[in-house]
């Protein structure tokens, strides 16, 4: 790859034009078609292009958003772009020359990034000051969402579980994982079969998972819990949220322990072996080191993914579950959390501004805990 | 040199081929039409060239609705398509995106006061149509007529006649709570005899059941026994969530009257096991309105036959000794989008609501229990025939809950009444406490 991008540069560098590798190169430039072009005539191509792909863009711009019909501003929107493109390539300039040509080429991902995550993500931190009901809004509000937001025990209560939910998974999937890595680089016979059967729930949905396991809460578990199941008490329930969970989840952190097992170095593990370790000690204090890194991985990976935890939550008990005293108020989201929490504040209660304070709320916590991450994997990496 | 020219032709290949995209989603405007036909079934619909599209969010009633709309087509040369959404997916939340996207249909469906904020300003009036005085159930808002009523359900608290004749329960007797407490034990003492697993499926499960008991039962309160037009109750709710507790507290006692004589695995149960415990002859009473009807014929047919097919009838939610009436209402309505095919939109509703037009599709495919008074075609529905008698007698009052804040049931009641019927509450008193501060928390965040 490294070395395409070479080859890649290097006729980019011919191409582009009047650099100073080129301009040693005489005769070549002067081949060039559109480069041979003299200063002057491009001078005065260049402006003119650009201004005309500017106004027709504008036009175009306009005519969609004053509703008109026309069916010529589709293309006359794709012409303004060419001729602005073809205008910005001509600009009479060695300095820049190559610099511009880097953004031609990055254009078009910079604008389906642009359109599909920069500019949702401004609109929807501009929603989050309004009173937006996702057909129009009438009111600036400030921070009035914001307020709402952590003035609603509910919402507090949503924010809680969500991170106890976090911590029992990251602890729990990562410990279940472990194991069952463990087991299924042990020699044991079948072993195969079995990282094949623990990894199978990872590939059903979560949808399809949750209504599934509610079956099986309150049709077969329910005969081993009383005449009551565990999803209709709040605290049960998030257990049972908790179960699948790891059910779904703990056979896909495995592989990857599995992967970091089997590239332990075979000396290794063969010199602690003639040393006379035990196998508990050569566990801990041979395998864990060793696989360091893969533990920070899979903890990232937990944590991101409890995090935004929504298809099992929804289908399992739909965030509902009563909570006694929370605040002095009883609460009806016993076990809803942060993303199902948006999700029904935007949708079932019809409250988009104030659901997008939250996921604004939502983002930023997920950024954080996604720099951290980064940080840490970036310094284990030096420390390897 | 070659490398060179190389390079300048992939640049201008991939040039092109971005252009190609740019200029393929560009052009498809002026030639739409044509393609309409076979538009995919899951991508939104196109509207015809003069005709209209109508949304709609039941997609039992799919079929039916399409064989309205080729009639339509085939008498007068209009062409209707048929839009469903439904199973699982949220029409108002689709409508929106309808809206951004500059894709409206022409009519779409909408349910009444907790839906029209957000159409405000969007809606055509339909006071002058025809079908307005055929009706007591369009949808009105300050004086003015923005939806067209499709079918009529009813909630009352279902019974199966054969059982409650072998108990010598005589439905009409029941007319108050104490003759209700007395019913229910005449029953209850013969529970094996009569093959029941309880009086009453009465189902509080929260996460996917939550309208039945927190809109529902919960709506009696608001309706059952008052005039169509008194909004008592409602305006008091809408200030703030509060309940009056003097009609409040026997209507709490009814429900603890519910907990003491349903099946408990209600706290767990579904929809389903819901309808088909009353289907099999399990229940003697069911707390589901007459959108079971459909149910009953279709999915429980085979349960509903083995029980003996037996004929079924609607009990007041009497809670106070005469209250007589059933609550009935079109659970939602039709709105014009006022941008849309108005002209055509609303002769498609005035033939739709002519009893030589669209009644008989609407009857007898839809299963619709036509809410217009010169209808003469009744669905097969057990229900028909016993909200037809209530609405002939005057018996019937409105839905006023649905003009509860958006979301309630889900978001707060529905809960309550698990917990109560979990016995959570040691007693009506609280569990009403309860479901007052459950409903004044959620009208003030």
């Amino acid at each position: 790859m490294r070395r395409l991008c070479q080859v890649f540069h290097e006729n980019l560098a011919c191409y582009v034009g009047p650099s100073t590798k080129s301009n040693s190169n005489g005769p070549m430039f002067q081949n060039m078609g559109v480069i041979t072009m003299d200063f002057a005539a491009k001078k005065l191509i260049s402006p003119i292009l650009i201004a005309g792909g500017a106004v027709m863009l504008v036009i175009s711009l306009i005519m969609d958003f004053t509703g008109s019909g026309a069916s010529v501003r589709g293309m006359l929107l794709v012409l303004g772009i060419v001729a602005a493109f073809a205008g910005l390539y001509l600009f009479p300039t060695q300095k820049h020359h190559r610099k511009i040509v880097y953004i031609i080429f990055l254009f078009p991902l910079l604008f389906t990034f642009a359109v599909t995550v920069i500019i949702p993500l401004v609109l929807g931190i501009c929603y989050s000051f309004t009173d937006w009901t996702g057909i129009r809004f009438s009111n600036i509000v400030g921070l009035g969402n914001y307020l709402t937001m952590f003035s609603d025990p509910a919402f507090i209560w949503s924010i809680l579980i969500t991170f106890i939910f976090v911590i029992l998974n990251m602890v729990l999937i990562n410990f279940v994982g472990f194991l069952l890595a463990l087991l299924c680089t042990s020699g044991l016979k079948g072993g195969g079969f079995f990282r094949a059967s623990y990894f199978l729930p990872n590939l059903i949905g979560g949808i399809v998972l949750g209504y599934i396991w509610q079956f099986i809460f309150n049709n077969v578990i329910i005969g081993l819990t009383g005449n009551i199941s565990w999803l209709a008490r709040s605290k049960t329930a998030l257990f049972a949220i908790v179960v699948v969970y790891i059910w779904q989840y703990a056979g896909y952190i495995m592989l990857i322990y599995i992967t970091g097992l089997t590239q332990i170095p075979g000396d290794v593990l063969e010199a602690a072996k003639i040393d006379g370790a035990t196998p508990m000690q050569t566990l801990m204090k041979v395998k864990i080191p060793m696989i360091a890194s893969t533990f920070t991985i899979c903890t990232f990976l937990t944590l991101t993914s409890a995090f935004k935890q929504f298809d099992v939550n929804m289908a399992l008990t739909n965030g509902a579950g009563s909570v006694a005293n929370f605040m002095g108020n009883y609460l009806s989201n016993g076990t809803q959390m942060l993303a199902l929490n948006i999700y029904n504040t935007a949708i079932s209660k019809n409250n988009y501004a104030l659901g997008q304070a939250k996921a604004v709320f939502f983002f930023i916590i997920l950024a954080i805990v996604s720099l951290i991450q980064v940080r840490v994997s970036n310094k284990k990496e030096v420390e390897l | 040199m070659k490398k060179n020219v190389l390079a300048i032709m992939v640049a201008a290949a991939t040039l092109a081929t971005a252009l190609a995209g740019c200029a393929g989603a560009a052009a498809p405007a002026a030639d739409a039409p044509a393609e309409a036909e076979t538009t995919d079934s899951a991508a939104p619909a196109e509207t015809p060239e003069g005709g209209i599209r109508l949304v709609n969010n039941k997609v039992e009633v799919d079929a039916g609705l399409k064989k309205l709309a080729q009639a339509y087509q085939d008498k007068t040369g209009v062409p209707v398509v048929i839009e469903s959404l439904g199973g699982g997916i949220d029409t108002q939340a689709t409508l929106k995106g309808y809206y951004q996207a500059d894709n409206m249909p022409d009519i779409f469906v909408f349910e009444g006061d907790i839906h029209y904020p957000t159409w405000e300003g969007l809606l055509a009036d339909l006071s002058d149509e025809a079908w307005v005085s055929d009706t007591e159930a369009e949808y009105v808002r300050d004086g003015k007529v923005y939806g067209f009523p499709t079918t009529t359900e009813a909630i009352g608290l279902a019974y199966n006649a054969d059982i409650l004749a072998k108990a010598g329960v005589d439905p009409k007797s029941i007319t108050g709570p104490e003759s209700m407490r007395k019913a229910f034990e005449t029953i209850d003492a013969k529970k094996d005899e009569l093959g029941l697993t309880s009086v009453l499926g009465y189902y509080t499960e929260s996460s996917q059941l939550w309208w039945s008991p927190g809109q529902h039962v919960f709506g009696t309160y608001f309706d059952s026994g008052l005039a169509r037009d008194d909004t008592t109750y409602i305006d008091m709710f809408k200030d703030g969530g509060k309940l009056d507790m003097d009609r409040a507290t026997p209507w709490a006692e009814m429900v603890a009257l519910f907990n003491e004589y349903t099946d408990p695995a209600g706290v767990s149960g579904t929809y389903d096991s819901q309808v088909l415990g009353f289907a099999s002859g399990k229940y003697a009473f069911v707390t589901q309105g007459s959108w079971i009807g459909a149910t009953l014929m279709n999915d429980d047919k085979e349960a509903y036959d083995a029980a003996g097919h037996f004929e079924i009838g609607m009990i007041p939610y009497a809670f106070i000794e005469g209250q007589d009436t059933i609550l009935t209402n079109s659970p939602n309505w039709w709105g014009v989008y006022k941008d849309g095919n108005v002209e055509e939109a609303k002769k498609f509703l005035a033939w739709c609501a002519a009893d030589d037009g669209g009644q008989q599709i609407l009857a007898e495919d839809c299963g619709f229990i036509s809410p217009y008074a010169s209808n003469t075609h009744a669905p097969d529905d057990p229900f028909a025939k016993t909200i037809a008698e209530y609405t002939a007698a005057g018996k019937t009052s409105s839905w006023h809950w649905l003009s509860m804040k958006e979301g309630i049931g889900q978001n707060a009641t529905g809960v309550v009444f698990q917990d109560f019927a979990m016995g959570n509450f040691p007693d009506a008193k609280t569990f009403l406490d309860t479901l007052q501060q459950v409903c004044t928390n959620y009208y003030a965040n």
